[in-house]
């Protein structure tokens, strides 16, 4: 599940039209717009979210997926997440601020496709409880050019918990 | 501790004469330490499925109640239960959540154990005084450990009855769930884990037979499945609906396809299994599943299961355990399982289905979780507790079992009554008795 | 928790011969529990201002104690208080801090009841039994609620006396913060919320009279407030001054202007309205006014106020809660006020220094904050605890009211003495002992 190998460098105009697009998705995530967020996304993205089972330090830890989502699937989420009537768990909704940082950019197969890493920082207060709490991870975007623009083809973020501390998982990383 | 019992205004907790239950029992921590006593270190609780640890050495780590075991496969093939604390100064001996060991060595002082909890060494032996025996001093195992059709259980009272009989007629569906083909049932994944704010007893009675919330709590996913299958070209829909009570406060909830679906949802089972189902399952049974739509329900005090199907060749068997950690929080593990034989690609398709509904992150928990921890915070105080739950819609059903012709126990009808839940609350009110 | 009640002792943590307090009063939890027994589950608490919920439906979510409560103006524009929890499961009805609802539908089943608490339907009437009145299962009522001058207060008690007597003399005093004009007050914006890791008391004995204080903790703003006020030309500068005790453990402080600054302080009113407070004032009430530099004061158990202003233009009505939330921590709630009649401008310049000063982030808040919660944390520990707090210089002025005071009430000079502290102490003291 580690893929991350040595990350070549690519050029700085790449890497800022990456950090753009990382930074406008979680804008748009923390201010809920998920029909804007879906546009960012391309027809036949995948959305996978992975929690961990600690084990001795020779076998090494294992990942798990607690979410592996396709396109049709992630929809269904979001339509019940951003819709009033169709979700409890937000309604009222919860408060995010989402922290994408210490990117890295390689190329990836095509011309001016790439992967970014980035470590993930999610706060989330939820309407009802009077603490806020994090999810921390490292994250891993497969991003192509697609509809003329660089889209989010594959997600993968590798939360650093074994057990979430605050009821299931009721927004998008 | 005993003297908790005798609650404040002398109401009785489970009041089945009126349908109401206490509110106290869902947040007191008073409570809640009498449960451990007289429930969790006591009674038959599920620990695992065998395909979790499939080979010699393999172990996971479970909690029952407070007390933290390992789940091992010994060399002998046996499942054993170990408590995970050395016999020296208490060390876990595994700390992790899962793995494979050749023995258990304790971190701290080099105490090492053998897989059957056998004390090998203390790593300090020629100081040992001549008549301790080290025969006394291995890891402390479970009196009880059984297994049903791959489901293992432990117990810390060696009085309790045989695992087969504990369960009684619930075996006969928990056998159409978890051993319809020779290979039996196996999991996909390690258990999802996350914590929810709200008592152990709210996940259960959801679970037994909850037929009330669904509409309201789920109109999400209710709504966005249905609209997503008929896109897909086909949509499950639901018929004839009834709650079965066994002894021992297990029960389930089933429902049948709509009349003019005939197996419709049958097909969604893995294709090639299907054939085999009839080499392990009665021909009863099999006419039940040929019909069967939703299967829901809970072995009492704690393991939930369900199998749910909306679309074609979209469902999952899930194992759901409510573990408690107080009176007002519990961490829920839950496990997705297939058919051993069915296609790698099947089993893909259970796990993806299985947790987008009912994993850490699904669809139809996280509203459930949020409501079940208002509850608990809004029922925290003697204010609120001075006014019990109702369960009033059991009361006019509760004594009229229906003709249940397609499998044992006793059933009732409508589904969306509470007489599943309140046979759940008299049975966790009787283990709550010092007799009992 | 009605056991702790039972088996405490009628013990006195407060010494009023010799003028000490213990500390286990400011940090034990038992002591909190018995508090939430005797005091916030049982006195009227202050829960909001009337203009939060000026319309019919408008709620607020609040807390009384450790009870969750919905105050909403019902379809009559009468104002109600209800247990925020479903009678069902006990779900929380209103699960976001305030809105607007024609009725209150649990989102688990679909109970769904009135704004007047009164129960509409659940979702599953035809199964319930025919014994279940549902007149007996709407929300429960607060069965006390009564507003003065736009402060609505209730009570879990049905056996306290009427608020205006409850309030007794110190009404006199708030109707010259709340009531000086023929509309009222205004809540200018939702409450500041924080929460601090100290005891709930602390909040209310820094109101009622703690002027010695004042140099000490607050000594950055004001000698930044002097300095700028002195630059804009205008320092409002204090003169006599006194504390004010009623019954009940209310309490105030008064602090006039110095002598030749006649009725400076009073320009600071709003321009427009200054001549409609005699609409509703008494020329006492307005006497007292017009000398008035700063009255901060407590209404036991927990509802504070203060209007202090520095320069000219800039003074704000504040009040206060101090929630408890446990034996060491509190949850603070803090509104700003203005007359209902003012012009924008000066709403909006009262709001703002409203919360410079008292907010969340307020330049005055921010250093008690920083102490309460060292005191707080310095006393949890048995050491600490062998050695009471000191209120000694409370003891040679106790039995010394002073004569001519402006208003009601016993009035003790000078007002950097201990006196209206405790008066408080002594009250809660009264209140702690067992009920009759």
């Amino acid at each position: 599940m580690d893929d991350e190998r040595g990350i070549a460098t690519v050029s700085d105009a790449a890497f800022l039209e990456v950090q753009r697009l990382l930074n406008r998705e979680a804008a748009l995530l923390d201010r809920r717009d998920y029909a804007a967020w879906f546009d960012l996304l391309t027809e036949d993205v995948k959305y996978v979210v992975t929690a961990r089972v600690s084990r001795p330090a020779e076998t090494g830890p294992l990942d798990y997926a607690i979410i592996d989502e396709d396109a049709d699937t992630l929809r269904l989420r979001v339509l019940q997440i951003g819709d009033p009537k169709l979700t409890r768990a937000e309604n009222p909704p919860t408060l995010t601020r989402r922290f994408v940082s210490n990117l890295e950019v390689e190329a990836a197969g095509p011309p001016n496709d790439y992967a970014a890493h980035t470590n993930l920082l999610v706060y989330r207060q939820r309407g009802t409880a009077p603490d806020g709490d994090f999810y921390a991870g490292r994250r891993r975007d497969l991003l192509r050019r697609d509809r003329g623009s660089l889209r989010i083809a594959d997600r993968l973020v590798r939360l650093d918990h074994n057990v979430l501390f605050d009821g299931s998982l009721s927004i998008v990383l | 501790m005993n003297d908790v019992t005798s609650i404040a205004n002398g109401d009785p907790w489970v009041d089945t004469a009126n349908g109401t239950v206490s509110r106290e029992i869902f947040v007191s921590e008073d409570v809640f330490c009498l449960e451990l006593d007289r429930i969790f270190h006591r009674l038959w609780i599920f620990l695992a499925h065998e395909t979790e640890i499939p080979n010699r050495g393999d172990y996971v780590v479970r909690t029952m109640g407070r007390v933290p075991v390992i789940v091992v496969r010994e060399a002998s093939g046996e499942v054993r239960v170990l408590l995970n604390s050395c016999r020296h100064r208490g060390t876990k001996l595994c700390r992790g959540e899962a793995g494979n060991a050749r023995h258990f060595v304790c971190p701290y002082h080099g105490w090492s154990y053998a897989l059957d909890g056998g004390l090998i060494s203390t790593s300090y032996d020629e100081h040992l005084p001549a008549d301790m025996d080290k025969a006394d001093w291995g890891l402390v195992p479970a009196p009880k450990v059984e297994s049903y059709k791959g489901l293992v259980f432990a117990a810390w009272d060696p009085g309790v009855s045989q695992l087969r009989d504990y369960l009684g007629d619930i075996a006969w569906y928990l056998d159409t769930l978890f051993w319809r083909t020779p290979g039996g049932m196996e999991v996909l994944a390690p258990p999802h884990r996350w914590r929810a704010r709200a008592n152990w007893k709210i996940g259960s009675l959801n679970f037994i037979g909850d037929g009330q919330h669904v509409a309201t709590t789920h109109a999400g996913p209710s709504t966005l499945n249905r609209l997503h299958s008929k896109k897909a070209g086909f949509f499950v829909r639901g018929g004839e609906s009834f709650q079965v009570v066994t002894d021992e406060g297990h029960g389930c909830t089933l429902t049948y396809l709509a009349p003019g679906m005939p197996e419709g949802n049958y097909l969604t089972h893995p294709p090639a299994l299907r054939d085999a189902y009839a080499e392990v399952l009665s021909a009863r049974q099999i006419s039940m599943m040929h019909h069967l739509r939703v299967m829901v329900g809970n072995v009492f005090p704690n393991l939930s299961f369900i199998e749910n199907q909306v679309a074609l060749g979209e469902k999952a068997v899930l194992i759901r355990q409510w573990q408690p950690i107080s009176g007002t929080e519990t961490e829920v593990l839950s496990w997705v399982l297939a058919e051993r034989e069915a296609s790698a690609e099947y089993k893909d398709r259970a796990l993806k289905h299985g947790f987008h509904n009912f994993g850490a992150g699904g669809v139809f928990e996280q509203d459930d979780l949020e409501l079940w921890a208002s509850a608990t915070q809004a029922s925290d105080n003697p204010i609120a507790q001075r006014f019990p739950f109702s369960f009033h819609s059991s009361l006019p059903f509760d004594s009229a079992p229906i003709e249940n012709a397609r499998g044992p126990g006793r059933a009732y009808k409508p589904s969306n009554t509470e007489v599943a839940q309140l046979a759940f609350m008299r049975r966790w009110d009787a283990a709550m008795q010092p007799g009992d | 928790m009605d056991d702790i009640v039972r088996s405490a002792p009628s013990r006195s943590w407060v010494d009023a011969a010799n003028g000490t307090v213990e500390r286990e009063a400011f940090v034990g939890e038992d002591v909190f529990r018995l508090e939430l027994d005797r005091i916030f589950h049982r006195l009227w608490i202050f829960l909001a201002h009337d203009s939060e919920i000026p319309d019919r439906g408008d709620y607020v979510v609040r807390t009384m104690g450790r009870v969750p409560v919905i105050v909403v103006r019902g379809s009559d524009g009468e104002v109600r208080v209800l247990l925020n929890s479903c009678r069902h499961r006990g779900t929380k009805l209103c699960r976001g801090e305030a809105g607007n609802a024609r009725n209150f539908v649990c989102r688990y089943h679909g109970w769904s009841y009135a704004i007047d608490g009164g129960l509409i339907t659940t979702s599953y009437d035809e199964h319930l039994p025919p014994g279940m009145d549902k007149a007996d299962w709407g929300l429960v009522p607060a069965p006390r609620v009564e507003t003065y001058r736009g402060l609505i207060f209730a009570a879990w008690d049905p056996g306290v006396p009427e608020l205006r007597d409850y309030l007794g003399d110190m009404a006199w005093y708030l109707d010259a913060l709340f009531w000086r004009t023929p509309e009222g007050m205004e809540a200018l914006a939702p409450p500041h919320r924080w929460r601090t890791r100290a005891n709930w008391k602390i909040g209310a004995l820094n109101f009622i009279g703690d002027s010695q204080h004042v140099r000490t903790t607050h000594a950055g703003p004001i000698a930044l407030d002097k300095v700028r006020s002195e630059k804009d030309g205008f320092y409002v500068q204090g003169g006599e001054s006194f504390q004010v005790v009623t019954d009940e453990g209310h309490g105030c402080t008064l602090t006039y202007l110095a002598p030749g600054m006649p009725e400076r302080n009073y320009l600071t009113h709003p321009p427009g309205l200054r001549g409609a407070y005699a609409d509703t004032l008494s020329a006492d009430q307005l006497a007292m006014l017009r000398h008035l530099r700063v009255m901060v004061g407590n209404v036991f158990p927990n509802f504070s106020f203060i209007e202090s202003q520095v320069a000219l233009g800039e003074k704000a009505v504040i009040i206060r809660q101090w929630q408890p939330l446990s034996g060491t921590e509190m949850e603070v709630l803090s509104w700003v006020l203005a007359e209902r009649e003012a012009a924008a401008g000066y709403k909006d310049r009262a709001l703002k220094h409203g919360f410079h000063n008292f907010g969340a982030a307020g330049v005055f808040e921010q250093d008690d904050l920083e102490l309460w919660a060292s005191a707080t944390q310095a006393s949890d520990n048995p050491i600490a605890r062998r050695f009471p707090y000191s209120f000694h210089s409370s003891l040679p002025f106790d039995h010394a009211p002073m004569e001519n005071a402006k208003g009601p009430g016993r009035a003790f000079q000078p007002s950097n003495t201990e006196v209206a502290q405790f008066a408080f102490m002594r009250r809660w003291d009264a209140a702690m002992r067992p009920l009759a």
